[in-house]
This record gives structure tokens, sequence and C-alpha cells, in this order.
């Protein structure tokens, strides 16, 4: 085969705007991602293509896709997933420091929560306001005294990370409902390996692959029945729903049940049964994948389809686990998240060691004037959504979005709370055949049972578009597979 | 430790049917256009038998004018208002195999897919008898690839059985309707259609992709006795009647719970050994194939009660 040019040239990546994950501003490879970028430059355009071709075949054959709703006509489509295949690195000693920093912040939130649906002391001392927790759309008062398995509330915590353009790492959101994007993070190592598999050879990569275990193992952790192997069953809202590939794929991963609310049915014994073709059969967790809200229409939302009648008098007489538990969203609600640095310290006695992004409180008089003069330059968030809707992003906003914006601060100011823009970290990322920084971020994922896993790096998205920082793959954004590595 | 979901396996139970279905309604279709070469132009038969066959006469007089093979045609294989056409089987197979995409291999889905993505794009469009054999033939083929890709890479489990359940129930379902419409007119005993009874026993045959095993285990001419025994009681033919009730029984005897409808299965089978087929003609033979379809729909009912929605009993404090 004929070498064609060589087709990456780091002499010509401009590292300079943002930090860069992979390369120095001066245009040196950082420690660890040496061997990576020299490989990529020893590529030649052809070769280059190839390699993007398999790993695009690769998802193809695997069949990773993610799902995308086109409306009432077309129904919902499944995408393939968007995968870049360079690489994002972080340096094993760094992740450490970090990893430990989740568990801190998880540690703290579980406990939060447990107190704040039993006797409210950080309410009653004042760390939160209570008018915060009771205004909460994410308070739940019929989980109030319900003593979940190991006081843990969030089993599955997937927290957003960012780095600013200092190099320093903050949490910019816990996702303590049902997060999702962690079978990305599998298979983007399984689709990764089969594109470079040298690289795996010549570099200490530390493994992600133990993360369904591990999965499975918390989730038995739960277990009322105290079985060795209990019934598990991953409650999924259907196959319309964008995150369905990853319910199927984690219930074939742990060797659990993948069920729709049809399938289970709570008896008047208060025991959640499967129906199978053997007949009922106990289930004892359930790692749902359903909003609270859809969870049980006897208790919550009486039109829902989705969940099970019944499911929450089951959860409070102790005899299923759910996973989350319901409720333990009220930890994130984006104006709580301010207050979580006040958390750490009120329940652990420590430092936070890993920090939140600065943030503003609008329905404080000072903070939110303050917000409303820098609108240009902030990024306001409600309390309540996610996968990037509902946001101002100041600086690209235009006059009129921003107006609008401030009107709807004033009008219900408990409904929001504002950061400054951080200029986010970019990586390495293959367009048009040549290597171009794009910003990203890193979502690992927290998994409280009795004990606390936290995954070896996590999910990598990054915003495909030049000088975007919207990450959401619904929204164009596409994927990297994360290193952690030891430096040779 | 795997237990399958009784709404998996009602959606294995159905793709099985629906794939069925789907091929089946290709080739009446696909055989009634030979037939009527064969035959004289006079002759009242026509395309509305076919219509008759799937039990949709009402629905079709509802939408249509007049049985031409225009209207019959585009009725059973592209028309959304028929439950029972071509294209709607292999919809609700496609929707039942994306269901099942984590239980069987992915490609099953993949294949589904593109046979439903096929037909529509050959089959909605009024065609040339020629093009539509051809594009039918294609359809019947790839219906064909996918058993053969499920019976060779399937594991070989519960769902595996209930979707063969579907198959054959739906089969045998099939059988007794050809012979019912189809034999109305052979025993019309119209004097002018007497030379042409061997077409369309021949044609049966054919709607049921039998004529070369008939031919193979028959030397003498054709009769009315000697085709009702082969297509009902012939042990080894893979549409015969028995054999479906028989394959169903494999199938059962491999299922937990299976008491009830095995014992319909048991009975249905019978039934039939002791029904003496070669008799029968006419009103007689009409009440026989009545009274296999009543037990076809029963089998159905116990099978759906039994596994798929069943009335939960009170569930006992603990039982697992």
């Amino acid at each position: 085969m004929q070498r064609g040019t060589m087709s990456i040239d780091w002499n010509n990546y401009d590292a300079s705007n943002a930090w860069d994950e992979l390369i120095t501003a001066k245009g040196r490879a950082r420690p660890g991602a040496r061997n990576l970028c020299q490989m990529l430059a020893r590529l030649s355009d052809q070769e280059l293509k190839e390699r993007k071709a398999a790993a695009e075949l690769a998802i193809r054959s695997m069949g990773i896709t993610f799902t995308v709703y086109t409306g009432e006509e077309s129904g919902s489509i499944d995408r393939e997933w968007p995968f870049d295949i360079v690489p994002r690195l972080l340096r094993k000693q760094e992740w450490d420091k970090i990893s430990a920093g989740l568990k801190q912040r998880v540690n703290a939130l579980n406990r939060f929560i447990d107190d704040v649906y039993h006797d409210q002391n950080a309410l009653n001392d004042e760390v939160v306001p209570r008018a915060y927790i009771e205004s909460s759309k994410e308070f739940r008062p019929q989980c109030v005294g319900v003593n979940p398995p190991h006081n843990v509330w969030a089993h599955v915590c997937g927290s957003d990370l960012v780095r600013d353009i200092d190099g320093r790492v903050y949490v910019l959101e816990d996702n303590l409902r049902v997060p999702s994007g962690v079978s990305y993070m599998l298979e983007n190592r399984e689709v990764m390996k089969r594109t470079f598999p040298e690289l795996f050879e010549n570099t200490v990569i530390f493994p992600v692959d133990d993360y369904a275990d591990q999965l499975a193992a918390m989730l038995r952790s739960l277990s009322p029945r105290k079985l060795k192997t209990p019934q598990i069953v991953v409650l999924t809202p259907g196959i319309y729903n964008a995150a369905y590939f990853e319910h199927a794929y984690l219930a074939q991963a742990m060797a659990a049940e993948l069920v729709q609310g049809t399938d289970l049915i709570v008896g008047r014994d208060d025991f959640v049964y499967m129906r199978t073709i053997e007949g009922l059969v106990r289930v004892d967790v359930i790692y749902r994948r359903i909003d609270d809200l859809f969870l049980d229409s006897e208790v919550f939302n009486p039109d829902s389809m989705l969940g099970v009648p019944g499911l929450m008098r089951a959860w409070r007489a102790g005899h299923v686990a759910l996973a989350n538990a319901p409720g333990c969203g009220v930890a994130d609600d984006k104006v709580i998240y301010t207050y979580v640095p006040d958390i750490i310290r009120y329940y652990t006695g420590e430092e936070p060691l890993l920090p939140n992004v600065p943030s503003y409180r609008c329905v404080e008089k000072s903070q939110r004037d303050y917000v409303l003069d820098n609108l240009d330059k902030m990024v306001v968030k409600p309390a309540n959504e996610s996968g990037g809707y509902g946001m101002l992003i100041g600086p690209h906003a235009s006059k009129q979005e921003r107006d609008k914006f401030a009107r709807q601060i004033r009008a219900n100011p408990r409904n929001y709370m504002a950061q400054p823009m951080l200029i986010l970290s970019t990586a390495p990322t293959l367009i048009d055949d040549n290597v171009e920084p794009r910003h990203l971020d890193l979502r690992p994922f927290i998994l409280s049972g009795r004990d606390t896993y936290v995954t070896t790096g996590g999910l990598t998205r990054v915003a495909m578009r030049k000088g975007s920082t919207v990450v959401n793959s619904s929204q164009g954004g596409g994927s990297k597979d994360t290193w952690v590595v030891e430096p040779g | 430790m795997s237990r399958t979901l009784s709404s998996t396996a009602k959606r294995s139970y159905w793709l099985g049917r629906y794939l069925e279905r789907a091929e089946n309604t290709a080739r009446i279709v696909s055989v009634n256009a030979n037939l009527l070469i064969d035959l004289p132009v006079r002759l009242p038969l026509g395309w509305q038998p076919l219509v008759d066959i799937t039990g949709a006469d009402d629905l079709f007089a509802d939408i249509y004018e007049d049985p031409s093979e225009t209207h019959v045609v585009h009725f059973l294989l592209s028309d959304l208002r028929n439950p029972g056409s071509l294209f709607n089987s292999l919809s609700s197979a496609k929707e039942n195999a994306r269901t099942l995409r984590g239980i069987l291999s992915r490609e099953v889905f993949e294949y589904v897919n593109e046979l439903q993505l096929y037909a529509k794009q050959t089959l909605s469009e009024p065609l040339s008898r020629t093009r539509r054999i051809e594009g039918l033939s294609r359809v019947m083929e790839r219906i064909r690839q996918i058993d053969g890709f499920l019976s060779g890479n399937m594991l070989h489990d519960a769902n595996w059985n209930f979707l063969r359940i579907g198959n054959f129930i739906e089969r045998a379902d099939m059988l007794t309707r050809i012979v019912d419409v189809r034999s109305s007119d052979l025993f019309a005993e119209q004097a002018e259609l007497e030379p042409f009874q061997d077409i369309q026993w021949r044609s049966i045959l054919r709607s049921l992709s039998a004529m070369q095993s008939y031919n193979v285990t028959h030397q003498e001419p054709m009769s009315d006795a000697a085709v009702l025994g082969f297509l009902f009681k012939h042990q080894d033919l893979p549409r015969s009647y028995v054999r479906c009730l028989n394959q169903m029984r494999n199938s059962l005897k491999s299922l937990p719970r299976h008491e009830k409808p095995l014992r319909s299965v048991n009975r249905m089978r019978r039934n039939i050994a002791s029904e003496d087929v070669s008799e029968l003609h006419g009103t007689t033979l009409h009440e026989f194939i009545d009274r296999c379809q009543h037990e076809i729909a029963q089998l159905h009912d116990t099978i759906d009660k039994t596994y798929f929605d069943f009335k939960p009993r009170r569930p006992r404090r603990g039982t697992s």
C-alpha cells in the first residue's frame, strides 16, 4: 500500500485558547500522551481514514445507538453513536484525587438526602434554608421517614466535571436521578480497542470494564432478601426512550431482566412480582430508569402507564429496593447545588476536595442584581432541567434572549442560578481528517451501596462544532474514550 | 438465572405468527395468478376467494366496489386498512422484532426491517403480474432466510419455542382456511368445473407449497380423498395439519406449566387421528374444518391465558 502524506501535524495544532487535555500551550504532548501523539502523527492520511472507518464499522456492528425522538409521525429513530477516535487522557495521580473528591461529595449528598427525609438537622441548623427544600419540585413528602438500605438514596450518580482554562477541575452538576451514559463509556473503550489495538500494548491504560460487575454487586447489596443471587430487574420506559440502548445493555451485562412497568405487579402482600412464563417471580431490587413521578400511579402521576401501581407501598415496607431511591433528586436541584460545599463541611467536617463552579443564587437580591447586570457573561440554569435544556448561555445569546431571561429570573428567582462562563478544556478531535481542539466535559459515575465505587475516568463528551460547549448527544455532541494512564 | 418474561414470550409468539402470515399471504396471491391462467376465462373463480381465505370479506366489501384483481391484490398486499395485509403483517413482525432486540440476535431485527422496507418499496404500486410474482418470491425467500437464520443461530430456549408455536398455529390456521374456501368451489358440483378439478387441487397444493411432495408420495391419479389425507394427516409434510400439531406439542413439552395447552394439543391430535378425512365431502368437510378452526382458536386462548396474560393468583408471602 502506498503511504499517503502524513496528515496530522502537531505543529499546526493551536492549544493556546483553552487548557488542552493532550497538548500544552507550548505545543508539547502532556506526560502520558506522548506515545499517542507520536502514533497519530505517523499515520498517513489513508491510514487515518481507515482507522476512522474501522471505528464506525465497529459502532455499527456492535449496534451502539442512541434514540432521537423525531415527532408524532415518524416516532423515533436510532442513530449511531458519535465517536471521535482521539482519546482523552487523565493521569492516574490526578484521577485518584478527583475520585476521592467524588466519593466525599456523593457520601455527603447521601447523608443530606437521608437527613432531609428524617430529622432535617441541616435545615434546623440553617446550613440549607428550609424554604428551598420545601419549594423544591424534587422534594417528595411520600419519602419522609423511609429507611433505604445503608441509608443510601443516590445509588448511581453521574457528576459532570469540567476543567477551566487554569487547569482546575470543577463539579458542574450532580446528576442523582437517572443519570445515563455509562454504557457509552464502556462501548467507547471496546471500539477503541478494536481501532487502535497497538496503543493498548504500549501504554498503561487502566481498564473500565468492571463497571457492570460493580453495579450488580451494589444492587445486590440492597436486596431485602439475603440471597446469593437476588432477583434484579432494570425498569425501562421502553424502546422509545432515548437511553433504551443503555437499559438493554446494562441488563444484559448484569444478567438482570429488562422489564417495563407492565411486566411487574405489586401483590396485596405489598411485594413486587414479575410476570414470567413460569408464573409470578418475586423481585428484590429494581434499577429503575424512570423518573419519580411516573413510578407509581397510586402515589404520583395517576396517568402514568410506565410505572407499577403500588410500587411505593412495597418500597416503603422495605420489600423491594429502588435504585435510585425516589426523592433523591432533591439534592440535584441546581440551587441546592450551590450549597453542596457547605453540605460537605457539615456532614464530614472536611473541606471539599473538589470545588463547585462559583455560583450565584438568583433568589438572593444582591446575587440576583449581580447576575442581571452581567447576563452577557453568565450561564443561567433553571433549578430542575437536564440535558442542557432551558439554559441561557449569556455570551452567545441575543439581546432579546437575555431580556427574556431577565424577566423570567425576576418572575421566579427561586428557579434560577447563574455561573460565570468557564472556558472548557479541549482535546484534539478529528475534523475532516485533521485534528482541531474541541471543548469537552467528563461524566464519571459513582456507585453507592454498602461500598462506594468510582468509574476509572468516565464518559467524555465533546462538542463537535468549533467553539461550542454543548456536549449533549441529542444536540450534536460526540464522545471520546477516556484513558486514565500511568505515564511511563 | 435467566427467566423468560411473559411479555417477551408473547412477542416471540407473535413474531412467529406474523412472519408465517406474511409468507402465507404472499404465497396465496402469487399462486392465484397461475391458477387463473390455467382456467377458462368464463369460470367465476376470480380473486374473491383470496379475500374469503383471509376472513376479511366484510372489510373488503366496505372498502371496494368489486373484487377485481387490482383491488384484491392491493387489499391483501399493501392496504394499510386491512390489518391482515402483507404489509401490515410485516410491520407488526418488525415491531415485535424491535422489542426483542436484546433477546434475538441483532441481525434478526435488521433482516425483518429490511424486508418490511423492501415490501413497502416494491409492492405498494400496482404491478404487472410478472413483476408482482417476482416481488412476492423475494418476500417469501427472505422470510425463509429469516426462519433459517433463527433456527441456525438463535438459542433454542423458551423464546424460540414460542416463536415456533406462533409459526405452527398460524400455519395450521391457514391450511384450514385455504382448504375450506377452495373446496367449496370444488364441491359446488358445477358440471363445467369438473374437468378442472385437478388444476384446483394442484393450486391448493401449491398454495401450501406441497405440490412436489405430493407427487413424490402419490402415484395414483389425484383425488379429493388423497389430497385431503395428504394435507391433514401426512406426518412428514411440513405444512400438514398433523405435523403442525406435532411440532407445537414438541415445543410445549419443553416449556414450563404446559399442562393445559399440552392437553389441548393432544386432544386435537387424537381428533385428527380418529377422523377419516377421505370420507369428508361438501358439508361434512366444512363442518370438520369449522371444528378444527374452533380448536385452533381455543389453543391460542389457552396459551395466552397460561403464559402471557394470566390472571395473577393472589401471591403468597415470599413465593419465588
